[in-house]
């Protein structure tokens, strides 16, 4: 309960702060849907040329696109921001006043600050499977729907658990915000379905940095495509995935209290 | 002038040597800008089935890579730092020292060129080695291309100046920034070869500023302009380059009346 | 060296207020109100001079020094620095100026202090020979030698307060503005500190402007104080005047050979700290001369002295004045 109090007093000082600046508050708000148009444009032109791409038609890719805006505002929105805030935390040598807290640290940290305009992406990544589905001219089943909430979840476990493993890289050398930056770069690759790649790359991104977890598996979930090993492969991975960080991070934070002291 | 001409080369020095101290954050940095290649990824896919337009596969990875190139050697970051420097009221001693601040700017980014490119520029040419076909033979065109590659630069600069500069009215005005980068995105060929698009986007497209920020290089690099087209485009080009410092110093101006009216 | 009339700067700020709801109604709606941050204060400085600036926070002295250093432009009045016009920043007026901000630094962070020097060299176009002689004169009396080569962010902030004020000096400017330079620092680097702005006013006849939150800084180099409160002049002239007018009443302090009764000394004046054997008594200026004489003859004296009331109670008091006027 101390928990959530906790993170609703969080959330409403983010929200204040984010109010505060006026400009910023529209200007983001049009950032946002923008941005979403920015990442269709280069769609719209492909499938100008081609009726399908790897397999996937334009509605179908439509919807590993919807995933990856919504996953996108997440990471931007409340994941980055909060780890940032970390990341300033420790440079200032101030993490000490939220270790101090009688509250899960790693809980504290990572919603520390969101950007709430950012809520703007899961109104775009919900039009864009509207959308989609209307092309399709089918709607999916409700063990789909459930199937591709699951692999939502599972998206969201892995995303939070690679920047938490970035943070904890924080605490041995100092600067890496930038590290951060570059894995929401690399997020950017996961706009296309993983088929696209071939060889090294498919692998890279399906098992060494899970990109193709994050928005093809949701998308083929959504399709009804997606198989039952590939499913209990991605619900097992993520676990052992999501404890791997929740260890690092553990080791982490006891590494900095004892140096500090 | 005379006075910052002769400062220039120290500002140069000075900006090499603060580079070289972040030589980490340029890697990294340099790792982030592959968008160019997220995109060959999936135009490769599409051209895996034939040609798209005038682009084979071959033609797409010699596309991305000069833009990866051009974008490596062009760009800069002057409106992050400019906010920030505002943000945080070090803009004033700036401003007290006798060199105009947009000057000492210019200096610290054309300084860091080298490193923001050393591992990647080496790389990017290799690659391109292996694609040379797809390259423009005509030596005309690759002596176009320094002054062309210069204008991109003082043309991103420039836009990063003023908007940076309107961080004096505005709190961040970095937002306003990213509009811009969104829409440059895709206008000047970053995302998508202008050619692709449909004929109106495309005319439209062409006479804009956005494509000599990026596209006008590549197209030198490719050779798919010819000799008198490239040398009308780069006078288009520097025509661009004259307005923006135009308008940069009419906004500087304005910025530094208002902030000696309300501080900083 | 700086005249200043009838100088006014007001500022239209934007009210902030808290919460939420506050917040989001700002957002259609903003208050606005006129801060008179400087609101008409004339003053004159010779060459050479060394002036205190003191006030509360708020007061109006940082925006002061921020116009005399030509960043603000003045709402009204005429100012004049070395012979310029502060808000042209001529080439010839930059020159001749220089501000240190305690809590702001130009030194580049992550490289070495010599580093920048180098660049200010550039940006000033100081001749090699003459650099060369600063810089030497500069780190024998600030002891810079070993710093130099360190990156700036590996010194330690009296370290590098020392570099940012070599850094602002080295192209000899002839007026000096120095905006809480000795913040967050250790006394002995407070003296340092100290010691090296009153050198370099008398070797090169500088003139320094100096706001401090510390009374020592002020009361150790400036003969001449001014006092600024809610952005009106109250006070210009030398500190033992101030002190003399804002507290007129002297310090009794005596030490005796053995404990006495708290009546005993209550007949002097008024007693601020009894202990023992030590006491501290104050006694208007009018009647010291009596109540010393009362306490040689009637207290087992071992020691007698007569002081000023301390600086910061000074101030307090003066500021205390000026909100109830």
């Amino acid at each position: 309960m101390r928990t959530v109090n906790v993170i609703r007093a969080q959330l409403r000082a983010s929200l204040s702060l984010a109010v505060q600046y006026r400009l910023d508050f529209v200007v983001e708000g049009l950032l946002a849907i923008l941005w979403m148009a920015v990442t269709l444009v280069p769609l719209l032109v492909v499938f100008q040329a081609r009726q399908q791409i790897v397999g996937w038609t334009f509605p179908e890719m439509l919807l590993v696109l919807g995933w990856f805006v919504g996953l996108k505002g997440l990471l931007e929105g409340a994941v980055s921001p909060s780890l940032m805030n970390v990341i300033e935390h420790v440079r200032k040598g101030t993490l000490d006043f939220v270790l101090l807290k009688p509250v899960d640290a790693q809980l504290l940290v990572s919603l520390a600050k969101i950007e709430p305009w950012r809520s703007i992406d899961l109104f775009g990544a919900a039009a864009i499977f509207l959308y989609a589905f209307r092309q399709l001219g089918r709607w999916p089943s409700s063990t789909d729907l459930l199937l591709a909430a699951a692999m939502l979840g599972t998206a969201v476990v892995v995303m939070y658990s690679i920047a938490i493993l970035v943070v904890s890289i924080a605490f041995f050398a100092v600067r890496v915000d930038n590290l951060l930056y570059l894995f929401q770069s690399i997020f950017d690759v996961a706009r296309w379905p993983s088929s696209i790649f071939r060889g090294t790359l498919a692998i890279v991104f399906t098992y060494v940095l899970p990109l193709a977890l994050m928005t093809t598996y949701p998308a083929l979930a959504l399709l009804g495509k997606l198989t039952l090993p590939t499913t209990v492969g991605a619900l097992v991975g993520t676990a052992l995935f999501a404890a791997f960080a929740r260890a690092i991070w553990r080791v982490s934070i006891a590494r900095y209290t004892s140096a500090s002291s | 002038m005379r006075h910052a001409l002769k400062a220039f080369p120290q500002l140069l020095r000075t900006g090499f040597a603060e580079a070289v101290a972040y030589r980490a954050e340029f890697l990294i940095w340099m790792f982030s800008t592959n968008m160019p290649l997220v995109m060959l990824a999936l135009w490769a896919a599409v051209a895996r089935s034939g040609p798209v337009g005038s682009y084979t596969q071959k033609g797409f990875a010699a596309y991305y890579l000069a833009a990866l190139l051009v974008r490596l050697l062009t760009g800069s970051w002057v409106v992050w730092e400019m906010t920030m420097e505002i943000r945080q009221g070090t803009l004033a001693l700036r401003l007290l020292r006798p060199i105009h601040p947009l000057l000492a700017y210019s200096a610290e980014n054309l300084a860091a060129v080298p490193m923001r490119g050393i591992v990647a520029i080496p790389l990017i040419v290799i690659f391109l080695w292996n694609v040379r076909d797809q390259l423009g033979g005509d030596p005309i065109l690759w002596t176009i291309l320094a002054p062309a590659l210069l204008g991109s630069w003082l043309l991103t600069f420039l836009v990063m100046s003023i908007i940076g500069t309107l961080g004096l009215w505005f709190e961040s005005a970095s937002s306003l920034f990213e509009a811009w980068l969104g829409i440059s995105a895709i206008l000047s060929g970053y995302l998508i070869p202008l050619d692709l698009f449909p004929a109106a986007v495309r005319e439209v497209a062409l006479v804009l500023p956005f494509r000599f920020l990026l596209s006008f290089p590549v197209e030198l690099v490719l050779g798919r302009v010819d000799r008198w087209h490239a040398l009308a485009l780069l006078v288009a080009q520097w025509g661009y380059v004259a307005a923006a410092l135009l308008a940069t110093r009419l906004v500087w101006r304005s910025g530094l009346r208002r902030y000696a009216a309300y501080g900083g | 060296m700086i005249e200043v009339e009838h100088l006014r700067k007001w500022y239209r700020v934007h009210r902030r207020p808290p919460g939420l709801a506050a917040a989001l109604r700002s957002l259609f709606h903003r208050p606005y109100e006129t801060v008179k941050a400087v609101d008409d204060i004339s003053f004159s400085i010779a060459a050479g001079e060394r002036v205190g600036f003191l006030g509360p926070n708020g007061a109006g002295k940082t925006t002061t020094l921020k116009v005399l250093s030509g960043l603000l432009h003045p709402t009204e009045g005429r100012v004049l620095v070395a012979g310029s016009t502060p808000q042209d920043r001529a080439r010839s007026f930059l020159q001749q100026i220089t501000l240190v901000m305690g809590q702001k630094q130009q030194l580049l962070w992550d490289l070495p202090p010599s580093e920048t020097f180098l660049l200010n060299r550039a940006i000033y176009d100081i001749p090699k020979k003459e650099y060369e002689a600063t810089l030497a004169e500069l780190t024998a009396l600030l002891e810079l030698a070993p710093l130099l080569g360190k990156p700036t962010r590996q010194l330690s902030l009296g370290e590098r307060m020392k570099c940012e004020l070599a850094v602002a000096l080295l192209h000899r400017p002839k007026v000096l503005f120095l905006d809480e330079p000795t913040i967050g620092l250790d006394v002995s680097m407070q003296a340092t500190v100290r010691g090296f702005v009153r050198e370099y006013n008398q070797r090169f006849g500088a003139t320094v402007l100096l706001t401090s939150h510390y009374m020592e800084d002020v009361a150790a180099l400036c003969p001449r104080v001014m006092v600024i409160d809610k952005g009106k002049l109250i006070y210009d002239g030398s500190l033992h005047e101030l002190v003399r007018r804002v507290r007129p009443d002297k310090r009794m302090i005596v030490r005796l050979t053995r404990p006495v009764e708290r009546r005993d000394l209550e007949s002097l004046g008024a007693v601020v700290e009894h202990r023992d054997a030590e006491a501290v008594v104050q006694v208007t200026q009018d009647a010291l001369q009596g109540a010393v004489a009362r306490a040689l003859s009637t207290l087992p004296l071992h020691d007698l002295t007569v002081e000023d009331p301390p600086l910061e109670e000074v101030m307090r008091d003066l500021f205390a004045q000026g909100r109830a006027a």
